[in-house]
């Protein structure tokens, strides 16, 4: 029996016995290729979910939206390991209870889609545990040395050029599964805090405030650098700041559910002086 | 026996329409973005692509712009309209949908109040179309009662040969032929078939969708929440398209001094419709879908007689979660009835 065909299964079997109210899976896309976010309610439509290697999304994000949990019943939703991590974060955030997320985990390698055993977030521990071993993604790390060969200079200028194409479209923010703000920043206007304009310095403004936004909390996912519309390689700031917060704290976002935010937090002996 | 242009001339005529004060824009790649950009030379243009993932409109309407300069002093208020350069451009290798997109916005910027920002911009641009011979998956041009080779809104048309070498070349206005006008030696006479148009499928029932949509009972059709659940809200979709054309107006600057502009603003955001008083009529991302289709199909077609969609389909093909007219227009189309 394939993935697929498993994991139907299961989705019914869940939704049948009432252990879940609603499956967040993949179903068919626009075209052969694609896949697009599925809301399966009942075990007949579960032949609806498509489980591949197409299946990148993560769908950790519409576990958020107000009300979805409030009445205390579970929901499954197909994750990889980055969209495990994102649940433990919004968990340790007070976004989400982990008690009510049931995880039908799957890995992408080598072009093919694999389960994960477990159905709880803490069960993915150990597989997070040595994913932090391993370290960040090494070929990110590449593409980010080319940058931080350039100067200070030419450097700005890169980033001049790519934040010059933002529309602020917000799709990098709508699509983010820790963007969940009610009301974003930018969206504050009493006093507007942010221009709201698409200039240049608007566009800067912008990005520069979501990437400390997800210091420490940004799972490279790749979402965001998918979704923007004008390639603006967003991959690339936030495996900056994710390096940061690795070097300096030890910090690889989602580690667990009782992970402190790292910009949320501080140690009694921490060396800088600043802080106390 | 027709006008040609041979691929091998576009050279020769990019400097003869310098040298006559025109700046040319056409398709082109510039950090990883295919958008229209002012070219020097034939070899700057991406005249193969599809489509450019960024449309002309923003060159008309864009994302940003200033229209009054202001300061305000003890006892009166200084102002400075702020008006575009009146800049000669011709537009060169736009595709049939987003020349149309243009066509279709006309009326709007133009109905109670003439827009001299989009109207300044219209009057010194030529747009110069290359029909299509190739289409992909997302295009969905004659589903919306346009073809890949519609010849709404262009001045020019340039229709591909069949040898590849070149196009032929018909003006469609008085600006097209004064601008063909500038390049008398550079244009040919030749029988040189054209290529044929490229095939893009109809993807819905245009009439059904829009009879569907005029029914009042629809407004509250179960089907907006369906089709719209996974929509994460995000304006990709408008203002990747090509005639979406809603604003905002902000002033920015300090107590005393700053610059009114007028920016995109998007049926997308939940803070489009927000009141004051924090009531928000729009207030799930299904009710704000709704507007956005019903706006395209419906009351702009019953105010302007035509649908606010030139089926370019880069909402879906630019959708972060693969929504899109062509799938909502489908699914309309397919209700049963």
């Amino acid at each position: 029996m394939g993935i697929q065909e498993q994991y139907r299964n299961e989705a019914a079997e869940l939704l049948s016995s009432g252990a879940v109210k609603l499956v967040i899976g993949y179903g068919e896309g626009s075209t052969s290729d694609r896949r697009r976010p599925v809301f399966i309610r009942s075990a007949d439509e579960t032949a609806r979910l498509v489980l591949d290697a197409n299946c990148i999304a993560n769908l950790s994000g519409y576990l958020v939206p107000e009300g979805l949990l409030s009445d205390g019943k579970s929901v499954a939703v197909f994750l990889k390991p980055d969209g495990i991590r994102s649940v433990n974060i919004l968990a340790a955030e007070a976004q989400v209870n982990p008690d009510q997320v049931v995880i039908l985990g799957f890995d992408i390698d080598g072009g093919q889609a694999s389960p994960l055993p477990g159905r709880k977030a803490t069960d993915f521990a150990p597989l997070i545990e040595s994913q932090k071993s391993t370290g960040l993604s090494t070929e990110l790390q590449q593409e980010a040395d080319q940058l931080e060969l350039m100067s200070a200079t030419d450097r700005f200028e890169y980033w001049n050029q790519q934040f010059s194409k933002c529309i602020k479209c917000y799709a990098c923010r709508q699509v983010c599964p820790m963007c969940y703000c009610r009301r974003c920043i930018v969206d504050v206007n009493q006093p507007q805090w942010v221009n709201t304009s698409s200039h240049t310095l608007g566009n800067f403004e912008w990005n520069i405030v979501r990437a400390f936004h997800l210091a420490g909390r940004c799972v490279a996912c790749g979402g965001c650098d998918r979704a923007c519309p004008v390639n603006i390689p967003l991959r690339l700031i936030n495996h900056r700041m994710s390096k940061e917060a690795l070097d300096a704290f030890d910090h690889f976002a989602g580690e667990s559910a009782d992970q402190k935010p790292v910009l949320a937090t501080f140690r009694q002996d921490d060396p800088e002086t600043f802080i106390l | 026996m027709t006008r040609i242009l041979l691929h091998t001339r576009l050279d020769d005529c990019l400097a003869a329409w310098r040298a006559s004060g025109y700046s040319v824009l056409a398709p082109s790649k510039s950090h990883e973005l295919t958008r229209f950009n002012e070219v020097q030379h034939a070899s700057d243009m991406a005249l193969d692509l599809v489509l450019p993932e960024r449309t002309i409109k923003d060159h008309f309407f864009p994302q940003t712009e200033p229209l009054i300069r202001y300061r305000i002093k003890k006892h009166e208020i200084d102002t400075e309209e702020m008006v575009p350069p009146e800049l000669k451009r011709i537009f060169f290798g736009v595709r049939p949908c987003d020349a149309s997109g243009l066509a279709i916005d006309d009326p709007l910027f133009g109905w109670d109040y003439k827009d001299e920002y989009w109207f300044r911009r219209r009057g010194n641009s030529v747009i110069v179309t290359i029909a299509c011979t190739s289409a992909d998956d997302f295009c969905m041009c004659t589903s919306v009662q346009l073809s890949p080779d519609s010849t709404k809104g262009s001045d020019v048309m340039l229709t591909p040969l069949k040898d590849g070498r070149g196009w032929q070349v018909l003006a469609l206005t008085d600006r097209g032929n004064a601008l063909l006008e500038t390049i008398p030696s550079i244009l040919q006479e030749s029988d040189a078939e054209p290529a044929p148009p490229a095939s893009v499928p109809v993807k819905f029932d245009i009439d059904k969708v829009t009879a569907w949509l005029a029914d009042p009972a629809s407004f509250e059709s179960h089907f907006w929440k369906e089709i719209s659940q996974r929509c994460i809200g995000c304006a990709s979709c408008t203002f990747l398209c090509p005639t979406c054309h809603c604003f905002d107006i902000q002033d920015e600057g300090d107590t005393y001094s700053g610059i009114r502009r007028k920016n995109w603003d998007s049926c997308s955001f939940a803070m489009f419709t927000m009141h004051t008083s924090g009531h928000n009529p729009r207030n799930t991302q299904s009710t704000r879908w709704r507007q956005r289709i019903m706006h395209k199909f419906n009351y702009y077609r019953g105010k302007f007689d035509v649908n606010s969609c030139s089926g370019c389909g880069r909402c879906t093909r630019q959708c972060p979660v693969d929504m899109g007219i062509t799938e909502t227009l489908q699914s309309i189309s397919n209700l049963p009835r």
